[in-house]
């Protein structure tokens, strides 16, 4: 049995011994060197672009701007996932600091930053707009003129009476929530190296997205889908910010001004800022409930700073304003979820996207009615927690919904009903917090796999899901293996080649496991049939009257009548067989005005708990102890799910005190690891435990992301227990703590 | 740029390289050697992604210039197994499973021979704060410290903290 057991990653080897194939260690033959000359202001009109002395510098081997694009024909300026609305360098327009002005391929990286200073650039300064709320005001400075008052998508959902629901509430609490901007850092900053071969395009990348990269090259450059090949060797980290398009556009554009020589732009960490943040969001939440706790009606209201251009919003704005929502049984709810413009650099998906800001708020939130209506967090959750068969806000009824079991395991685990010290006489209170998440997955996606069988008896898996770190291709191996019967070791993968691997939607929201997991089923059942009919004729039964398992196909009847499968095609002198497996869903079409329809395939469900110390002096937060939760359904690598649920709690810790882009005036002020902390050996707490839950007769679930949204709420609920303050903006530092606290002994005063 | 001619002591072997004057050790050992397992990541010292062995000591190559460790033994990550055995640090960050993305996972490995080298027998708030300045963004850290645990010389379950 390959399922269920916790075997190293495949490549373990390669691993810890540094020699992990990365797109950062490509290196090919007369392989120039990509940079970007960005912008300095946010909003500016250009006036003038001399890049004349730069090309003058030796070995500089071309520059592009804007007036490469402005023949007829292809390469097209413009490109987007959704909307095409970002130019690969600014036009006539700049729209953010940061923005791609001139792109330079060199020699050498000293070569191309010389050539940068080189590069003059004048513009008249425009009104710039930064905060999402005050973009979609009257007199705000616009950003695209197709899209007034900034607005980029304005998602609804309308669902049961609304007004009714407050008139009936004995309570109604409404606060105001906000996440600020933060940055993925994943360790290895994104890459792209481009070359062109005989008008056809190559391009090996660090992306989760190798379709949507080769579909958006594409249109670009006006190729057929065939002649852009994308390449997704594993990944140094990807987190939601490798996913989409991101610098690949820039690369293909420098190398086709260059020829035939291929060219590798490696973005340097203060890039990585200025290329795609976490959406910052602001959040009203407002609720009526009745005295025993139960709901009445929520309505919400989101502000997603999408930054200067859509990319990924376009999409996540729709699936933020679900993820909002909370697991409750609530009749009445409105959401309205905007998705806007500013001008600051793109936002796109953040490990956990579109949810770690809601989850935040509806979570926070619960904790404030819990206290008001004086009922115990963890109860008025479960009071109010969604089951299987309940209608969701989408009017959807829910299936395999374990959300009761999640958050007692996680409380339990923290040992919720257990008294603890809460002060010891110091300056140290301490206190315990609960949190839980629902979050839909990419509805309407497919994923496919080519497994083939040699004569050798190896199998070899061709899939399209990228290895980020979560171990994606063990994980498969080992559903293939499973379903083959046959050893792991005797599986082989390979990953995302566009001209040898089937598509896949991308490795995104946590969807690999499940999708492409059963992709490999479909496969594996289509080879297994393969088996057997290739089998009949020499073992001289009929197919069907065979059975394929453990390594054999054999006679169901008489098991001993039997042929390993690599003697199947010896025998028959096939040098392979070949099997394609699909698994696609075609759901989440909801209505536009109302957002009433199916919205996922399978929910993602997730939850915490924490103890955590705030030191009254300081306003330090220390989480002491946290306890994660997780529905996986059937877990095929427990250690693998486990550094799932871990790493998931380790980012979230970042978010919840640490993380934040300071920005100002547009400018961001820390885009370093030095300014920008993010969670080391020290931040983790010293208990740290996680456990994935799985359910009689279900099937594989998404696991990566879903033990992150609670941590901050969860830790927000626990300094709320400990100090009796309600911070309501992330991240809760020390300052803010402290200051929080402050307020309240003068207010109390 | 002006070229400066360098020898270099790396895993055992010596190597007489001209490299750009001012140039990095990690870009000598990633451009000039091809070691590709020592990375860039935050350019500041700050990640530790970046770390070799010089006299045994762990440091950013980041931040160290490439004069300054001439005819100085260097270990990177390629030079730790020896005749295709894993280093005891290496095998047991593949039985604890001490990695996801493995970016910063040779860093960790070399500063954790340096830890061993130091303390043979840390516990785990020495553990952790000799690691605190290698990040693991994937969140490893669990099933690091079971790792580095299972290095001591004297592993005694006990000192947990």
């Amino acid at each position: 049995m390959a399922i269920g057991k916790s075997i190293p990653m495949l490549d373990s080897v390669a691993r810890v011994t540094g020699t992990v194939p990365y797109a950062s260690n490509l290196k090919l033959p007369d392989m120039l060197v990509g940079k970007v000359f960005r912008s300095n202001v946010p909003h500016a009109r250009i006036t003038k672009l001399d890049v004349s002395a730069a090309e003058q510098v030796p070995g500089v081997v071309a520059i592009v701007t804007a007036t490469d694009f402005s023949g007829e024909g292809p390469p097209n300026l413009h490109f987007g996932s959704t909307y095409q609305d970002q130019p690969i360098v600014a036009a006539d327009r700049i729209r953010f600091i940061g923005e791609p002005v001139a792109l330079i391929a060199a020699e050498s990286t000293a070569i191309a930053e010389q050539a940068i200073d080189l590069i003059e650039l004048e513009y008249e300064e425009l009104p710039a707009v930064f905060d999402a709320e005050e973009a979609t005001q009257p007199g705000a400075p616009q950003l695209h003129g197709a899209f007034p008052n900034n607005v980029l998508r304005h998602s609804k959902l309308r669902h049961g009476d609304i007004e009714a629901g407050f008139a009936a509430a004995v309570k109604i609490i409404e606060e105001v929530f906000n996440s600020p901007a933060a940055q993925q850092v994943s360790l290895e900053t994104q890459v792209a190296v481009a070359q062109w071969k005989d008008n056809k395009l190559t391009v090996w990348t660090g992306s989760q997205s190798p379709y949507t990269v080769r579909r958006v090259l594409a249109a670009i450059f006006d190729l057929d889908l065939e002649d852009v090949r994308v390449i997704v060797p594993p990944l140094g980290g990807g987190f939601g910010a490798k996913g989409n398009i991101r610098t690949q556009p820039l690369a293909a554009a420098l190398a086709w001004k260059v020829g035939d020589r291929p060219v590798k732009l490696v973005l340097t960490r203060a890039e990585e800022f200025f290329t795609v943040t976490k959406h910052a969001a602001k959040i009203v939440m407002k609720s009526g409930v009745r005295r025993d706790g139960t709901f009445t009606a929520r309505k919400i209201t989101i502000f997603w700073n999408g930054g200067a251009y859509a990319s990924s919003s376009a999409h996540l704005v729709p699936a933020g304003m679900l993820r909002a929502i909370g697991p409750y049984r609530i009749p009445a709810v409105r959401v309205d979820s905007y998705g806007i413009y500013t001008n600051l650099p793109i936002a796109g998906a953040y490990r956990g996207a579109m949810s770690s800001q809601g989850v935040f708020a509806h979570e926070s939130h619960m904790d404030t009615i819990a206290h008001q209506l004086g009922i115990d967090p963890l109860t008025i959750r479960k009071k109010n927690l969604l089951h299987t068969d309940d209608t969701f806000a989408t009017g959807e009824q829910l299936h395999d919904i374990h959300f009761v079991r999640c958050l007692e395991s996680a409380a339990d685990g923290l040992g919720w009903h257990e008294p603890f010290q809460r002060e010891n006489g110091t300056a140290k209170k301490r206190g315990r917090g609960v949190a839980i998440m629902m979050k839909n997955t990419i509805a309407n996606s497919s994923s496919e796999c080519r497994i083939t069988l040699d004569a050798a008896g190896r199998v070899t898996l061709f899939i399209s899901t990228v290895e980020m770190g979560q171990g994606g291709h063990t994980a498969m191996a080992q559903i293939a293996a499973e379903a083959l019967g046959i050893p792991v070791e005797a599986v082989s993968v390979q990953g995302p080649d566009t001209a040898k691997t089937p598509p896949d939607t991308q490795t995104a929201s946590s969807r690999n496991t499940q999708m492409m997991g059963n992709a490999v089923l479909d496969g594996a059942a289509s080879l297994r049939r393969q088996l057997a009919e290739a089998a009949a004729p020499i073992i001289e039964w009929l197919p069907e009257e065979l059975s394929v398992a453990d390594g054999y196909v054999f006679v169901t009847s008489q098991p001993q009548e039997r042929i390993v499968y690599a003697e199947v095609l010896r025998r028959n002198n096939i040098t392979a067989l070949t099997a394609n497996g699909k698994f696609s869903t075609n759901v989440g079409k909801l209505d536009s005005e109302t957002g009433q329809g199916i919205s996922t395939p399978d929910w993602h469900q997730g939850a915490g708990a924490c103890e955590v110390e705030v030191d009254t002096q300081t306003g330090k937060v220390t989480v002491l102890r946290y306890h994660s939760s997780s529905f996986a359904g059937l877990v095929i690598n427990p250690m693998l799910a486990g550094l799932q649920n871990d790493g998931n709690v380790i980012f979230g810790l970042g978010a919840s005190l640490l993380e934040e882009i300071a920005i100002d005036a547009g400018q961001i002020t820390n885009p370093n690891l030095s300014d920008y902390m993010i969670p080391s050996f020290l931040d983790i707490p010293v208990e740290l435990k996680n456990v994935s839950l799985e359910a009689e007769g279900s099937s594989f679930h998404g696991i990566g992301e879903m033990t992150l949204p609670p941590v901050a709420p969860a830790i927000a609920n626990a300094v709320y227990d400990a100090v009796g303050v309600r911070i309501r903006d992330l991240p809760l530092t020390a300052e803010k703590v402290l200051r929080t606290i402050e307020e309240q002994n003068d207010h109390a005063r | 740029m002006r070229a400066r001619s360098v020898t270099l002591q790396v895993n055992g072997q010596t190597h007489y390289l001209k490299i750009p004057a001012g140039q990095i050790l990690v870009e000598t050992l990633r451009e000039a050697l091809d070691l590709g397992g020592t990375r860039n990541s935050c350019d500041i010292g700050m990640c530790g992604t970046c770390t070799v062995l010089v006299d045994g000591k762990a440091v950013s190559s980041c931040l160290t210039l490439t004069a300054q460790v001439e005819n100085k033994p260097i270990t990177t990550i390629e030079g730790l197994s020896q005749n295709g055995m894993l280093h005891p640090v290496q095998q047991a960050f593949i039985d604890h499973g001490a990695y996801q993305c493995a970016y910063c996972t040779p860093g960790l490995i070399l500063s954790t021979v340096a830890l061993l080298d130091e303390q043979p027998n840390p516990d785990d708030v020495a553990i952790r704060k000799y690691l605190a300045g290698n990040l693991c963004r994937c969140g490893s850290y669990v099933n690091i410290l079971n790792a580095v645990r299972a290095c001591r010389t004297l592993d005694d379950q006990s000192r947990s903290v």
